[in-house]
C-alpha cells in the first residue's frame, strides 16, 4: 500500500460509502433528518477535503520527486537536475546492494531495541514503584519527566560535556569504583552506539514512565484484591494478573518508544556525525550523510525509497497491532467508568 | 515486630532506589546549569569543576545579551551576535503558527470524527502514519520541492511540515478528550433549541477547552525541539533555536561549553516549565490519546 497520498485518495473513494449522523432523536420528523443528514455531509466534505488537498499537495509531488531521482542519475555537481540521465533501475541496484547500508540497518534495530528495552526496563520499573501514593510521590514524579522536556540537542551536548575523556562521568566513576576509569565514551569506535543508546535511554525513559503509571493507575482494583483475598503472593498478582492486564499499555509503550528510536537523529548527528568511523551510522545518519555531505541526491533518493517501503510496513504492522491493542485498552477505561460512577 | 521491620526495609528500599535514579536524572542538568555558570577556565578543567569558585553571568550576557567581551585568550566570539534572539523569535512564530493550525483544524477534525465518525476507525490509525514514518525518507525531496516555491529557509516553509507533522497528535488526543464528553450534553442543549453552533461554541468547547490548551502545549514542547527537519529546511535565513544550537558544535572558535550551556538552559527552561504544567496530560499526548488518566 502506498504511503501518505495513497490514503488521502482512498479516502476519496471511500467518501460516499459510509453513512454517517448519529444523532437522531426518535421524535423527529423524516424531512428533518434528512436535512440534518446532509449538513453532516457537507460538514465532513468541507473538513476532508481541506485535509485531502493539504496532503497530496505537499507529499503527492514530493513522493514523485522521489521517484523521479531515483530513476535519473543526479549530483549536485551534475548540471539542472531536469535534465539528468535516466538510468533506470542502476541506483536501487546500487543501493540494496551497498553494504553500509546495510550494516545502518541493522544499527538503527540493535540501536532501536536497545534503547526500547532499556527505557522500559527502567521505566516500568519506576512506575512500579511509584503508583501507589506516598509521601513525595509529586517530587518525583517531576523530576523523572524532565529529561523527555530537554530538548534532544541539549541532551547531546550534555552528553559531551559529561562524557568526554577527562569529563565529570570518568572521574565520579574513578572517585566511585576507587580506581582510574578512563572510557572513552566519544572516541572509541566499539562504544560510541552504546554512548548514544545511553543518552537516549536517559533522553525517554520518563516515556515509558509516564505511560505505565498511567496503565498501573487505571488497572482495576477488584481482581487484584480478590486474588489477595484468596491468598495469593504479590508476586503471583503481578505476573497472573497485573501483567496480562496491562498488556495493551506494554504493547504500546514498546511500539511508540521503537517507532521514535528508529527516527533518532539529532543526538547521534551532533554527537558523531556517523563516526568514529562508522561506528554510529543508524539509518537516518546514513542517508543524511549521502544526501547533505556527499550531496548524491540521486542514491539518496533511492535509499529513501527503500527506507520508506520497510518503514511503512512496519509502521503499518504496529498499526495493526495498536489497533488490536487499543480495543484492550479502552476496555478498561469503560470498566473503570461503571466502577467509578 | 518482624513484619513490620520488613515493611520499613521496603520502605527504605524504595526511597533509594528512586534516589539512585534521580541523582541520575538530576546529575546532568545540574552539569549544564552549573556549566552556564562558569569562566572558561573551567570548562575543561581536570580535576573537572563540580561548582565553580567564581560563578559568572558572562556567558549568559555573550550569549543572550550581545555582550561582545574579550575573554582571556584574546579571541572573540563572533558568532553569538544577537542570533539567540533572532532565533527565538523564529522558534516561537514558528511552533507557535503551527501549532495554532495543527490544533485548530485538529479540533474541527476530531470533533467530525468523534461525533459523526467522518473518519473510519482504519482511517484516523493510517493518520497516525505521518507521524510514524520517520521524516527522513522524504526530506531530501521535501527541500528540492520547496526550494521551487521559494518555500525553503522561510518561516512558512517549516509552519507547513510541522502543522502536517504534528495533525496526528492533535487530533487523536482532542478526540479522546472529546470522546470523554457525554452526547447527552449536547442532545439536552439542541432539545432546549439551542442551534448546532452554539451548542458547539457554549457547550462542548468551554468543556474541552482544558484538554485543548494541554493538546496546544504538548504539540508546542514537540515543534519547539524539532531539529531533523529544521536543519535541512531553515538553516541560514531561518534558524530555529536547536539549530541555532548545533551551530555551536564544531564551529572554528573550538568547543565553547559555557556559552552552549546558557543557551542551552534559555532554550529548555522554557519547556520544562510548560511540561510541569501539563504533566497530567503528557501520556495522553505522547500515547495518541489511548493511555489516559
Amino acid at each position: 500500500m502506498p504511503p501518505f497520498p495513497g490514503s488521502a485518495l482512498s479516502l476519496l473513494q471511500n467518501m460516499n460509502s459510509s453513512p454517517t449522523s448519529n444523532t437522531n432523536g426518535s421524535t423527529k420528523s423524516r424531512p428533518r433528518q434528512l436535512v440534518q443528514a446532509r449538513a453532516v455531509q457537507r460538514f465532513k466534505w468541507s473538513v476532508l477535503s481541506v485535509l485531502i488537498v493539504v496532503l497530496v499537495a505537499v507529499l503527492f509531488p514530493v513522493l514523485m520527486l522521489q521517484l523521479y531521482f531515483s530513476f535519473h542519475g543526479y549530483s549536485v555537481y551534475g548540471g539542472s537536475w531536469w535534465d539528468a540521465e535516466f538510468v533506470g533501475l542502476e541506483l536501487f541496484e546500487e543501493v540494496v546492494t551497498d553494504p553500509r547500508l546495510g550494516w545502518a540497518i541493522i544499527r538503527s534495530l540493535l540501536f532501536a531495541t536497545g534503547s526500547t528495552i532499556g527505557c522500559f526496563v527502567i521505566g516500568f520499573g519506576l512506575a512500579l514503584l511509584m503508583y501507589r501514593p506516598f509521601r513525595g510521590q509529586a517530587f518525583y514524579y517531576i523530576l523523572f519527566i524532565l529529561p523527555m522536556l530537554t530538548v534532544p540537542i541539549v541532551i547531546a551536548y550534555t552528553g559531551e560535556m559529561l562524557l568526554y575523556q577527562k569529563g565529570p562521568v570518568n572521574d565520579l566513576l574513578s572517585s566511585i569504583f576507587g580506581r582510574q576509569v578512563n572510557i572513552l565514551w566519544l572516541a572509541n569506535a566499539d562504544t560510541a552506539l552504546l554512548t548514544v543508546m545511553v543518552l537516549e535511554v536517559w533522553n525517554w525513559v520518563p516515556f515509558s514512565f509516564i505511560i505505565m503509571m498511567a496503565g498501573l493507575a487505571a488497572l482495576p482494583d477488584e481482581p487484584i484484591e480478590a486474588a489477595k483475598i484468596l491468598g495469593a503472593s504479590k508476586w503471583r498478582v503481578f505476573v497472573e494478573i497485573q501483567l496480562p492486564l496491562l498488556r495493551p499499555v506494554i504493547v504500546l509503550a514498546l511500539i511508540l518508544r521503537f517507532l521514535e528510536a528508529i527516527a533518532e537523529f539529532p543526538k547521534a548527528w551532533s554527537l558523531f556525525q556517523g563516526g568514529p568511523g562508522s561506528a554510529t551510522e543508524t539509518i537516518p545518519t546514513y542517508l543524511y550523510i549521502v544526501t547533505w555531505q556527499y550531496f548524491e541526491i540521486s542514491k539518496g533518493a533511492a535509499m529513501s525509497y527503500v527506507i520508506l517501503l520497510i518503514m511503512v510496513a512496519i509502521v503499518l504492522l504496529a498499526i495493526q497491532i495498536l489497533r488490536r491493542e487499543k480495543i484492550g485498552l479502552d476496555q478498561i477505561y469503560d470498566s473503570r467508568k461503571e466502577t467509578t460512577a | 515486630m518482624n513484619r513490620n521491620l520488613k515493611r520499613k526495609l521496603a520502605q527504605y528500599g524504595k526511597y533509594f532506589a528512586l534516589s539512585i535514579w534521580a541523582l541520575i536524572v538530576a546529575f546532568p542538568i545540574y552539569w549544564i546549569v552549573a556549566t552556564s555558570f562558569k569562566p572558561d577556565r573551567d570548562w575543561f578543567a581536570w580535576p573537572p569543576v563540580y561548582w565553580s569558585e567564581e560563578p559568572t553571568l558572562n556567558n549568559y550576557a555573550v550569549v543572550w545579551a550581545d555582550h561582545k567581551e574579550e575573554y582571556e585568550g584574546g579571541t572573540q566570539y563572533s558568532h553569538s551576535m544577537q542570533k539567540p534572539w533572532k532565533a527565538l523569535r523564529n522558534s516561537l512564530f514558528i511552533s507557535v503558527i503551527s501549532t495554532f493550525f495543527a490544533v485548530g483544524f485538529g479540533t474541527i477534525l476530531a470533533y467530525g470524527v468523534s461525533r459523526y465518525q467522518i473518519l473510519s476507525e482504519g482511517r484516523m490509525f493510517q493518520l497516525l502514519m505521518l507521524r510514524m514514518v520517520p521524516p527522513i525518507v522524504i526530506v531530501a525531496p521535501l527541500s528540492l520541492y520547496y526550494s521551487t516555491l521559494h518555500l525553503l529557509d522561510t518561516i512558512t516553509g517549516l509552519v507547513i511540515i510541522y502543522s502536517i507533522t504534528t495533525l496526528p497528535y492533535s487530533v487523536w488526543m482532542i478526540k479522546s478528550f472529546i470522546d470523554e464528553l457525554p452526547l447527552e450534553i449536547e442532545q439536552a442543549a439542541m432539545i432546549l433549541g439551542a442551534s448546532r453552533l452554539r451548542t458547539l461554541w457554549e457547550i462542548v468547547f468551554p468543556l474541552v477547552r482544558s484538554g485543548i490548551v494541554a493538546t496546544f502545549l504538548f504539540i508546542l514542547i514537540l515543534t519547539w525541539s524539532e531539529y531533523l527537519l529544521a536543519l535541512i529546511l531553515s538553516k541560514t535565513e531561518v534558524a530555529t533555536l536547536p539549530v541555532e544550537l548545533s551551530k555551536y558544535e564544531g564551529s572554528v572558535e573550538g568547543r565553547v561549553y559555557g556559552r552552549q550551556a546558557a543557551l542551552a538552559v534559555g532554550v529548555t527552561l522554557p519547556l520544562i516549565a510548560i511540561g510541569i504544567f501539563i504533566r497530567k496530560h503528557l501520556a495522553r499526548g505522547f500515547s495518541f490519546g489511548m493511555v489516559k488518566r
